[in-house]
Parts: structure tokens; sequence; C-alpha cells
């Protein structure tokens, strides 16, 4: 049987100390697909996001990329896949010490060992595809939230990556600057760009997901098409907690 | 014109110049201590647990024994046994360098835990393995914020190297004892050294706060602040 | 078998008779020390300008000086004024000072750094001004100075070898007569640095005993 998956992940296990994050999650996408993890604070969306690129090493689980198997135990092989794995989190994580076009030039130098005028100039390209060319040269400090969080996608898009991964990207960000995160979001999905994106904002994952997984407590409960999630959601938590959503960030089905 | 005040202006130069033997000391003991500092405080973060140990077995050790214990240790004792043959100067370095190694190391140390946690965690999800991350994200960040402790261990230094008189380095201490012994204006003499000391730290002291401006990340003054 | 020997026979007496002056030198200098400290730092901290200015010289002065050349002028400068004081004096006598000058420092900024409005509260709900001092400001002072004033007494332990320099024979002066005599240098130095370095563990330890003892949330500060 072909695996026409871009990337799957299979069973993945995490436990903290006693307390059993992640008990057993799996998950495959497509290419170009959007697939939305949704659910209460604590279902552990966050760390599965950061057990797919090992930065949270599970406990038991795997990986395939492009249908060979990442073995993370072999360093090397571990910094190859992270460089085709983008992530966004949550809280940004810009470089302070870097101008925004550094930070995004930074990975093309460092690790793709691309000579720095070549990195400078790449990284312009994507700093003018997120609307940001003018700020090249302010610091983290200076940004607003939003562009922040649009050069932190800059960033992750220079490497090329075939996946990415998005761990709440405007959760931390004011109101009135999630829209131009979110834009910059939708058209990354109109150019075919696979992701997984963890998030509240309902509006946007129903226009736009091929998929909503709902997790809970470390596991997922349910998982399907938008349509049938919002209007046909079988488990009652699963629209109670949509409903609860929608009501505290103010959006509409 | 009174005696000690004689004694102090002729002897001024002859001091200046052991100025000259004290900075280089400190210069020295302070560099060698920033190299071998940052690596200690990298082990003490990063390391795995055996190098944890020894890096602060290392602190322990050369924040707990006395300077001039060690200098007698190493001079007349260590490099005698192991048959190397270093100036007085040298070990002079080599010691104030090993004891504010122990001190920068913690300086670093607590530099590198203020970063937000998000600044290595972005750089591995990036693909850099965490010698790059290191080098290219954490230190260049914790080593600007720890200029103004490390602008007060030059202070330190600048005093403890008055000790090092004791191995028989011409420098500002022993010189103006060479002096005062000769033309027995103790005080005078003694006070003209204590200023000296003190010009030297004002100068130290403000050359680090011209370097801290000079790095000095745009909007960006104390870590995870915006 | 022969170092052994040695040890028992030669290096034991000798240490304890040393640490017998160096004991003799840090308790004295270390109170003396703290008490000049405490009473400079609370000028410093809530004098007029004349008083601050002149105990700010002072703590200038004493840290920005190194500790020899203020021994050697207690004993080498003072003759000058027909004083003279044996080695033991003249080094209780540069330790307190020297020590009293980063006392105060720590002092000061504990002081500073209680807020007014505690204090104005404190008036307000009817203390006397003595019951302020004692219920809410030496409380909170002492804690906050205690780290600082901790480690400062830590570094005096250390800092008691120099007194060998103006020839006031502690610990580290008899180590070096001994090594002198027997040429075992490497023996008898590693042997007084681990004595010292078995002292200032200890007085770590109190420290760090004291410091959880006395710990209030809120008044953590950054534990290394």
């Amino acid at each position: 049987m072909a695996d026409e998956s871009i990337l799957r992940v299979e069973n993945i296990k995490k436990a903290f100390g006693k307390r059993h994050v992640l008990k057993g999650v799996s998950l495959s996408i497509r290419k170009g697909e959007l697939k939305v993890l949704m659910g209460p604070s604590g279902a552990g969306k966050s760390t599965f996001l950061q057990c797919i690129n090992f930065l949270v090493m599970p406990d038991e689980g795997e990986v395939w990329l492009e249908g060979s198997r990442i073995n993370h135990a072999r360093k090397h092989d571990l910094y190859g896949y992270r460089q085709q794995v983008g992530m966004i989190f949550q809280d940004f994580n810009l470089f302070d010490h870097l101008p925004a076009l550094d930070n995004i030039a930074i990975g093309l130098a460092r690790v793709k060992e691309m000579p720095k005028k070549a990195a400078r100039e790449r990284a312009m390209v994507e700093l003018e595809r997120v609307g940001l060319s003018d700020h090249a040269h302010h610091y983290p400090a200076q940004l607003s939230g939003g562009q922040k969080q649009r050069v932190s996608i800059a960033r992750a898009l220079a490497m090329d990556p075939k996946v990415m991964l998005l761990d709440e990207p405007t959760s931390a960000l004011d109101p009135e600057l999630i829209g131009e995160v979110l834009a910059v979001i939708r058209n990354l999905v109109a150019n075919g760009m696979t992701m997984i994106m963890a998030t509240h904002q309902i509006g946007f994952s129903r226009a736009l997901a091929h998929e909503i997984v709902f997790m809970e407590d470390g596991q997922i409960v349910e998982q399907g098409p938008p349509v049938k999630m919002f209007s046909d959601a079988v488990r009652e938590r699963t629209r109670a907690f949509c409903a609860k959503i929608s009501e505290l960030y103010g959006e509409t089905f | 014109m009174p005696e000690g005040l004689l004694a102090v202006i002729t002897a001024f130069p002859y001091l200046v110049q052991g100025s000259l033997v004290t900075v280089a000391v400190v210069v020295g003991a302070m560099l060698s201590g920033l190299v071998l500092g940052v690596l200690l405080a990298v082990a003490h973060v990063y390391g795995h647990r055996s190098v944890r140990l020894l890096a602060r077995v290392y602190v322990w050790f050369f924040r707990g024994v006395p300077l001039l214990v060690l200098l007698f240790l190493f001079y007349f004792g260590l490099f005698s046994v192991l048959g190397i043959n270093l100036s007085a100067f040298t070990v002079a370095v080599i010691v104030l360098g090993l004891i504010s190694a122990a001190y920068q190391s913690q300086i670093f140390r607590g530099a590198i835990l203020s970063l937000p946690e998000g600044q290595f965690k972005a750089a591995r999800a990036l693909g850099m393995s965490d010698l790059k991350a290191i080098s290219s994200i954490i230190l260049p960040q914790a080593l600007r914020f720890s200029i103004p402790g490390w602008s007060n261990e030059y202070s330190i230094v600048l005093k403890d190297s008055a000790v090092v008189f004791a191995l028989g380095v011409a420098e500002i201490m022993a010189r103006t004892h060479f002096v005062a012994t000769r033309t027995y204006q103790y005080l005078p003499l003694y006070l003209a050294a204590g200023f000296l000391y003190l010009v030297l730290t004002f100068m130290g002291v403000k050359a680090l706060r011209m370097l801290e401006e000079r790095v000095r990340i745009p909007g960006y003054s104390r870590p995870g602040v915006g | 078998m022969e170092t052994l020997l040695f040890f028992q026979q030669d290096v034991i007496p000798a240490f304890l008779k040393g640490l017998r002056v160096s004991i003799l030198l840090i308790l004295p200098s270390a109170v003396i020390g703290l008490v000049i400290g405490i009473v400079s730092g609370a000028l410093r901290a809530y004098g007029n300008r004349g008083v601050r200015l002149v105990a700010d010289a002072y703590a200038t002065l004493f840290r920005g000086i190194p500790l020899v050349v203020q021994l050697f002028m207690w004993y080498f400068g003072l003759p000058y004024f027909n004083i003279y004081l044996n080695p033991f004096a003249a080094s209780v006598i540069g330790f307190s000072l020297c020590s009293g000058a980063y006392h105060s420092e720590y002092v000061r900024g504990a002081f500073l750094s209680i807020k007014r409005g505690q204090l104005s509260a404190a008036l307000a709900l009817g203390f006397t001004r003595l019951q302020m001092v004692t219920a809410i400001l030496l409380p909170q002072g002492f804690r906050r100075a205690l780290p600082g004033c901790g480690n400062e007494l830590i570094y005096l332990v250390k800092y008691s070898s120099l007194a060998y320099m103006i020839t006031c024979i502690e610990l580290t002066g008899e180590a070096k007569i001994l090594a002198s005599m027997t040429f075992r240098y490497t023996e008898i130095f590693f042997a007084v640095g681990l004595v010292y370095l078995a002292l200032v563990t200890f007085a770590s330890w109190l420290l760090q005993l004291a410091e959880d003892r006395l710990t209030v949330p809120g008044f953590e500060h950054h534990k290394l």
C-alpha cells in the first residue's frame, strides 16, 4: 500500500513524570493540506507539535517524512529533518540580538551554510513576501507582536520546509494584530504549503482547513472535515468546546 | 616642600610604570578568565552530569582557597615539582586567571539562564546543532548582559593584583613598598598608590560602560523584556 | 607513611597554631566590620546630605583601594603620626574598616529597597518611629542584606590570609614558614588550601541555612 502522506506520525506517547500528556497520538497529512488541532488547554496540542520535530523527545512513537522514517537518535539525521520542518511558536521566539533580516538569514547562513550575501538576499525576498521589507533592520524589541510573528513565519519559510507546524500562532497577539498574521497564513494555504496548526481561530479553521482534529486529555477524540465537525460532531464535548471557543473569541459559525 | 610630597613626586614615574605592569597582569587574568569562564559556564549549563560536576568542583575550589595560598602553591609548589620554570609575572596571571574564571563563569551562567527558553528552542527548530545554537544565539546575548557583572569583576581583579607583590612582581604595590622602605615616607607613598588604583578602577569601569553602550541591542534592556 | 608522620608531627601543630591566630583575627574583624557597615549603611540611606557625603566617601575609598594597600598603611604608615600598631592590631583595624565599607554597601542597598510606602503605612497605623524601625524596617532590611553581608564575611575568612603580608603570622604565615624550612611547598600549601576550603564551605553552608530559614515568599532572589 503506497503511503501518499508527506508526513506520518504514529503512536506518540509522552509522559512528564507521572503526568501522561500524550497517550498515543497518530496523524498523517498529505501534501498541500491544512490540518487544525483544536482542544482545551492541557489537551497536549503543543506537546504533540513539539514531538513531531523532536524538540520534545517522545517516549514512544515514530515519524515518517516522505516515506522515510526519521532516526532521531542520529544527531545528523535529526538536524537535517528539522531543516525540512518549519515551526512557528506562540511566543514568536525571534532571536533578540539580530535585526529582522538577519533573523531570517541566520538559518540559511549557519545551518544551510549559504554565503552571507546570498542568505541576506533570500531573506529579503521572504521578508517582502510577508510585507515587512521596510523593517529589515529593526530589532525584535522594536516590532509589534504581529510583525514579530510574520518575521518568524518568513524565517521558517526561508528554509524551504516541506511541512510547517504552527503552535497557536495568534494566541499571544492583541486582537487587532491577529488579522495580519492570518492573512499571511491564508496565503501559505493558497500556495499549497502543508501545515499542521494548533489554534482557537474557529472561523479561519472552518474556512480553510481540510481536517479538524479534536484533542482532549492526550488523545485524538474526533477528527473530520470542518463541515462535519462543526455541525455534525458526534461527541457532545466537541460541540460544547467549539461553542465555548466561539463565545470566548467572538467567532460565529 | 614637605619630604613626603617630594618623595611621591620623585617616585611617581616609577610608580606609574608599575601601573603598566599591574594593567598587564589584570588584562591577562581577565582575558584568560573570560575564555575559561565561558567554557565553564557552557559546561555548567549544558553539559552532561559528569561535566557539570567537574565545573562545580572547579568553581568551588578556586573560589574557596585564598589567593595568597594559591599563588604560593603554584609558584613555589606545583610548577617547581613539574619542573616548569615560569616567571612570577606569568604565574600571577595564570593564578589570577584561574580564579577569575571561576567567578566569571558564574556571571555568564546567570546571564545564560536569564535568557528566555524559546531562544534555544527556535534555534533547534531551524535545525541548528547545540554548538551552533550556543555560539550564534545564546552567547552573543548572554555576553552582552554580562558586562555589568564583568565590570565588577574587573575592579576585584585589579585590587587582587596588589597581592602578587608577594611573589615579587614589580607592579604598583611592590614598587611603592620598595621606595617607601628607602625613603621612610610610607604614608604619602601608600596614599599615592591608593590613588593610582582608584584612577585605574575609574578608567576601567568607564571603558566597560562605553563598551556596553556600543554593543547594546536597540530597544532591548533586559532578557525577556521587549 | 613518612609524609603522614610529617603531617602529624610538624604540620598539624603549626596549622593549629596558625588557625588560632586566624580565628582571633577573623572574629573581631567580622563583628566590628559588621557594626561599622550597619551604621554607615544606615547613615548613607537615611542621613542628611552632609552625613551621607562623609559616609559615601568612606565606602568609596575603602572599597576602591586594595586591602593590601590599606593594611600596609595601618602598619607602616601610622608611625608617621607616631602611632605604632603591632601586626595583629593593624590587621584587625584594616580588615574591619575594609569589610565595613562593603557591608555598608549591602546594608544601604537593603534599606533603600524597602518601599517607603510600607513605613508610611506603619506610621499611619499608629506605630511609633521606634516600633516601625524594629517591626517593619529591620526585619526586612536584615533579610535583604543577608546574602551580601554573608558573602562578605566569607570573603573575610579568605582575605585574613593577607595578614601574613604585614608579618602577622596566622595560618598562611605558619604554612609559609614551615614550607620554607622543609621545602615541601606543594603538600603544605595544598593542605592549607584545603583547610581554608573547609572553613569557607562551612561558612557558606551556615549562610545558606540562615537564608533558607528566613525566606519569605517574594523575597527569593535568583537562586543559582
